[in-house]
């Protein structure tokens, strides 16, 4: 019944509903329209079936900036093409001998992505090249030929959606429990509710199951309204969907009640709230892929509770992952999760 | 003694200290059935935290306090089902109307209260849908003793409850204060206003740096003290300023 009284005083805060609500579809629908036109790196994967042989062209390939290269078998390349996460992928076949072989093969979305595709294309073309004449000049011309290939077609929104579902996840945890509680604390209504029988651990436990069912309500919006208004290529299992959220929601409401324990006001709460989140917000791929940060900022920010939200809610959404594929994400937010709840438990104060 | 059995509240030696500082020294003091008992004394004197004591909200350093033959250090469940209080400068949630909010008070002791009921007890009736945010002083007041009455508790404990209040809404709490005690509640009050001591309580306690100095009914305080000799300095007029004001402006209160 507490459970019941907070959603109902949640629900009339009309600026409650438009922060957890509304504000998250609105920066999906504003950013949706911006179109990302000019091409950055090429994504480009390269499947060296060729050994050493290959190694000198994949040496050259790599010294051109314009490809972000990444190296892999046939089959897990091709995938990432399919997902999107790769504009080009050259096979260097096992037969590939430099200045004899005649024909080499790139597959790309010609459809989907024109340009990136054939600069791609072209690119590569001048590298096989420079490869050839640099051993003997005068010899054959491998020729490259791009042929399309069809990946899902994802777009910007498919990446967006489940980024902000994870931004706004953890800005509801963090900012709503903080805030709420120091406000609840300062004046005084908490003390009210001591004199009262109820027990602080149900009062904390209607707190959460109420931002619970806000946040399914909220996912359930959002990713109805992508569906069917942003053309979001939802093909996942919204029960996965559910239970990633649910645990985000526990990860960041156990740091949201830590804050609120060392904080004597709101003053306090908004840095610190925001030192935490702002990092996560520029760094997890909220927003961009986190494949165009440095290696080393990409290896620690995959350890990140935001990471592991955004990149499970992602894979689950538009690449159909299943409970096997996201458990490396699921073990990551179990684990903040308890690093979150023991520190909430010991820095919590009702005073 | 018939009279110990009417006993409600009984606080034996009570000792808060916080840190270095005793707040709470030594004090002592019961309070009988349907009793308005007054805890007096300037600001920092220990009323509050007295009462704080008592009301489960702080742990005692020594001492025992009884209610209603309850230990409040190790039946404090028990002691918050049986008091209503009103806390000095504490609010209610928002976005709910006062209605909402004596209900869920109630269940919050497990019990189905009739909030009209409790609202016409403190003249709030018409302010049902109302939410606290929009309430005037003297209102708010008014409405935390409904919510401190919604568990029909067998004594209240009100800290300063006319703190801030203009003279009107003061009188007005007053009235609310005596009707409650005459239903059979029990009432401990803390101020630092005598006249309303004088008005409201059948005994006294005044505190000052933890200890109690002087326990007693106003009068017989007061009797005392003429015994000893005491004269004011300049004789009490017959009418105050207080007097003037509320002649001047009227008993009706402002807040509605």
């Amino acid at each position: 019944m507490l459970t019941l009284a907070s959603m109902k005083m949640f629900m009339r805060q009309r600026e409650a509903i438009l922060w957890t609500l509304l504000f998250p579809l609105l920066v999906v629908i504003l950013f949706g329209f911006v179109r990302f036109n000019g091409v950055g790196s090429i994504g480009l994967g390269v499947v060296n079936e060729a050994g050493a042989t290959g190694a000198d062209l994949l040496a050259r390939i790599k010294s051109v900036r314009t490809f972000e290269v990444t190296e892999g078998t046939r089959e897990s390349e091709m995938g990432e093409l399919a997902k999107g996460e790769r504009d080009l992928v050259l096979l260097i076949p096992a037969e590939y001998a430099p200045a004899t072989s005649a024909e080499m093969t790139a597959y790309g979305d010609l459809e989907a992505k024109p340009q990136v595709t054939q600069l791609g294309g072209l690119v590569l073309q001048r590298v096989l090249d420079e490869s050839a004449f640099a051993g003997a000049p005068g010899l054959r011309r491998t020729a490259l030929s791009t042929l399309p290939f069809k990946s899902r077609n994802l777009t910007y929104m498919d990446f967006l959606l489940p980024g902000i579902l994870s931004m706004s996840i953890m800005q509801m945890g963090i900012f709503g429990v903080a805030f709420g509680f120091v406000s609840l604390k300062k004046r005084g209504i908490l003390r009210r509710l001591w004199v009262t029988p109820i027990r602080p651990n149900d009062f904390i436990i209607a707190q959460v199951a109420m931002r619970l069912l806000v946040l399914l309500l909220q996912m359930t919006i959002m990713v109805g309204v992508g569906i069917l208004f942003l053309n979001l290529h939802f093909i996942g299992n919204i029960a996965l969907i559910y239970l990633m959220g649910i645990l985000g929601a526990v990860v960041f409401l156990g740091f949201g009640f830590s804050l609120a324990g060392i904080s004597k006001s709101e003053d306090q709460v908004a840095p610190l709230a925001n030192i935490i989140t702002l990092p996560m917000l520029a760094l997890s791929g909220i927003f961009f892929s986190r494949s165009n940060l440095p290696g080393f900022v990409r290896s620690i920010t995959s350890v990140l509770p935001l990471t592991y939200l955004a990149d499970g809610l992602r894979s689950v959404a538009i690449d159909g992952a299943t409970l096997a594929q996201v458990t490396p994400q699921i073990l990551g937010l179990v684990l903040w999760g308890v690093v979150s709840c023991a520190l909430a438990v010991r820095l919590f104060r009702w005073e | 003694m018939t009279e110990s059995r009417n006993i409600v509240l009984d606080v034996q030696d009570l000792v808060k200290r916080y840190g270095a500082i005793t707040a709470v020294d030594g004090v002592s003091f019961s309070v009988r059935a349907r009793e308005i008992f007054g805890i007096l004394g300037p600001n920092g004197a220990g009323k509050t935290t007295t009462l704080e004591c008592i009301e489960t909200l702080r742990p005692v350093d020594a001492g025992t306090i009884l209610l209603n033959g309850l230990n409040v250090r190790t039946q404090s469940q028990e002691v918050k089902r049986i008091i209503g209080v009103q806390l000095q400068s504490s609010s209610f949630f928002d976005k709910l109307s006062l209605a909402e909010l004596l209900v869920l008070f109630g269940e919050m002791y497990g019990r189905s209260v009739d909030p009209l009921a409790l609202l016409d007890e403190v003249e709030l009736r018409d302010k049902s849908r109302a939410q606290v945010v929009q309430l005037s002083g003297g209102q708010k007041q008014r409405f935390s003793i409904a919510a401190a009455l919604v568990n029909d508790p067998v004594v209240i404990f009100l800290d300063e409850p006319t703190t801030g209040l203009d003279p009107q809404a003061r009188r007005h709490l007053w009235g609310v204060i005596k009707r409650i005690r005459s239903e059979g509640k029990t009432i401990v009050i803390t101020t630092h206003y005598m006249d309303e001591a004088e008005e409201l309580c059948d005994r006294v306690a005044i505190m000052d740096a933890g200890k109690i100095i002087a326990m007693a009914p106003p009068q017989e305080m007061i009797t005392t003290l003429l015994a000893g000799g005491f004269r004011k300095e300049k004789v009490e007029r017959l009418a105050s300023l207080e007097d003037v004001f509320l002649s001047l402006t009227g008993h009706t209160i402002r807040d509605e």
